[in-house]
Formats: C-alpha cells, structure tokens, sequence
C-alpha cells in the first residue's frame, strides 16, 4: 500500500493510505483526545472531541474518520481546535448528571479526564438535566443512563465484538437514548455476562455489579446549579 | 412466514427497507405495536431495539394507539418565529388535550412535529394528510370543527 505524507503540528510524517488522521497522530506518539473513537471498533465520528483543523478545509475535520491526503497540514492543537472542544465538552457536561464524587468511575472517566485536560473548571451552561432511574435488573451490568453521553461506543461493540445487537439509539433530540428492546431495562433474556459494553464505556453509564444501594439510586441531589 | 409481516408487505425484506416496512405497517395498522415491531425485527433480520430506536425517531410513525385525525404542529423555528405557541395553546384548548396525547373519544391525537417543509405558511399544522398554513385562532377553530 502507498505512503503518503503529511504534516502534523510541524512534524514531517507519513502514514499509508488507508489510514485515518488520528491513527498516524496515535502511531507518532500525539495524543487526540476521542470519547467515541476505538480502534477495535469503526469510527463514526459521533462526539467530535477528535476535531482537528486541516489548512485549506472550511471546517474542523474529525480525525478518527477523515483519511489522510498528500501534504495534508494538520493541526491537533491550535487555538481554534482548542476552543471548540471546550465547547463540545462543556454542553456534554452541561446535561450530564453532574454527579461526579458519587460516580464509581470517578477518575477513571474519560470524559472527566478530558475536561481535566482543558481546565473546564465548573459547567457555564445551564441545561435541563434528564434523569433515568439506574438499572440494575441484570446481575451483569448496572446501566445509568443519566451518565450516558450517546457516544454509541456499547451499540457499536455489542454489534460488531459480541456480535449480539442488544443496543440502539432511539427517541430523537434530547430525548435520544440508548435503548434495548422497547426501551426496557436489560435483562438476562437479551443478555448474557460478555461484559464487552461494560470496558468500552468511556464513562459511568455502564458498570459492573457491585450492587448499588438504595441510597445511591434516587434523584441526584444537586446543591450548586 | 408470519402472520403480520406476511400481511404488511409486498417490499423486500431487507434492513435498508425497513423504514419503508415500517410506514407501510403504519398506515395499515394505525400504529406501530410492540408485535408489530417483534415481527418485523424477525423478518428483516435486526434486533428489536433497532425497530424501537427507527419507529420512535420519526415524528410520523406512532408506537401508541391514535385518533381518527392526528394533528400535527410544527415545532421548528420558522413556524416558532411567527407564534406557534399560540397555535398550539389555541388547539390544545379546542380540543382539551396536552401535544402527545389523544382525545378520550378517539378523535383527535395532537403532536408536535419537527419541520413539515411548510414554512412559506408559518405558521402551519398538518391534518392527517392535509397541510393547513398560515394558521390564527380562528381559522383554526373552523377547521377543527370540520373534523370528522
């Protein structure tokens, strides 16, 4: 296959011609961040954290899914893709449950990490914060919806790794969730103890059974907003 | 093959197809039932969810039973610039029903949808079928009371 350079933040690169702009970034050792992105699965391009600015491009391109080009002049970093990711992770944050020092996942959240990373500091917008009960029905995996940020990551790794398509993206807007059969909460009938969705998710939407206590299972109570 | 899916269609029977499938049912059966849509993940050969998650996107297809007129007011913002809100508060108390839900008699189901590509008519609200535009309070109070 042909090789193809590029430049990436000044570096002189080359890359084949199969590859996406966040692979040969990955393969270079520059790290961009992605909520959505997995090499395991295809790139969909859904959370657009992976944005970068391409000279002579209109937009910002999402790099997990634009192929490279010859003498393509990348930028991963600059002032502009900087700022569009604050925003981008500032309204995923500004409908996202706000309830990080309950959350299992704690520091282990990619999304956290990434607003860590951008010097958030605290949401500036103020959004209707939707809340789902967890689900705790299956003894394989907890779902807190209320976490999910629609990265779509279990759907894709359910269908192509477990092969089992137990997930889909339903309702429409705001209202979009992930749902499984008729938007009932998972079971043992559809699914089974693989636990592939559970390592894909980048946040604590989907965990492992150490069971939840009722304390942790009503309305997050908010105290700042 | 099954009894619904035997009835609903003369389409291929392809996951490409399936909103197709899935409005075909629509206008058969009035709405989409959860047998419905179990039959129709069997037959195109994807998993139920992903029925659900079409059915429920689309403004036009109803997973719950409606009405003998399903109106239909655009929620977009051409149609919110020139007073929507009006509108739909004036149906909403014509006929004495919330957007989302359908009359206990059965003959009116109310929505609010996105877009209806009647924004030279703003604001506009579909019957059935019918797009009617331009709407004030008191055309709308004529036009419900032809309703059947």
């Amino acid at each position: 296959m042909k090789n193809i350079a590029i430049t990436i933040n000044g570096l002189q690169l080359t890359g084949r011609e199969d590859m996406t702009i966040f692979e040969v970034a990955q393969a270079n050792g520059i790290n961009i961040p992605t909520l959505c992105y997995k090499s395991e699965l295809p790139p969909i391009g859904a959370c657009r954290i992976c944005v970068v600015e391409v000279e002579g491009s209109r937009t910002l391109v999402g790099s997990c899914h634009t192929p490279i080009a010859e003498g393509m002049v990348v930028h991963t970093h600059s002032p502009k893709v900087l700022a569009t990711r604050k925003v981008i992770i500032e309204l995923l944050l500004a409908s996202h449950c706000g309830t990080c020092f309950m959350c299992s996942k704690a520091n282990m959240c990619e999304l956290r990490s990434i607003a860590a990373d951008l010097d958030m500091g605290l949401p500036q917008v103020p959004t209707r914060r939707l809340y789902y009960p967890v689900e705790d029905v299956s003894p394989y995996v907890i779902r807190d919806l209320s976490k999910c940020i629609l990265c779509r990551r279990c759907v894709r790794a359910c269908r192509e790794i477990a092969k089992q398509n137990v997930f889909a993206v339903a309702y429409r807007g705001f209202e979009s969730k992930i749902v499984v059969d008729f938007d009932q909460p998972i079971d043992t009938d559809v699914c089974r103890d693989c636990d592939v969705c559970i390592s894909f998710c980048p946040t604590g939407a989907l965990s492992r059974p150490s069971k939840v206590t009722d304390e942790k299972k009503g309305r997050p109570l908010i105290i700042c907003d | 093959m099954s009894r619904i899916s035997g009835r609903i269609s003369t389409q291929s029977k392809d996951q490409n197809n399936l909103l197709v499938l899935l409005e075909e049912a629509q206008s058969k059966f009035g709405c989409l039932s959860q047998e419905i849509m179990s039959e129709l993940a069997k037959s195109v050969g994807v998993s139920i969810s992903e029925v659900y998650g079409a059915a429920t996107f689309y403004a036009f297809l109803s997973t719950k039973p409606q009405g003998r007129n399903v109106i239909r007011i655009c929620k977009s913002l051409p149609c919110f610039l020139k007073n929507s809100e009006l509108i739909i508060e004036s149906v909403g108390r014509e006929i004495g029903i919330q957007p989302g839900e359908t009359t206990p008699d059965g003959k009116f189901t109310f929505q609010l949808t996105n877009c209806i590509g009647a924004c030279d008519k703003a604001p506009a609200m579909m019957i059935n079928n019918e797009v009617y535009g331009d709407l004030t309070s008191k055309k709308i109070m004529a036009i419900l009371k032809a309703c059947k």
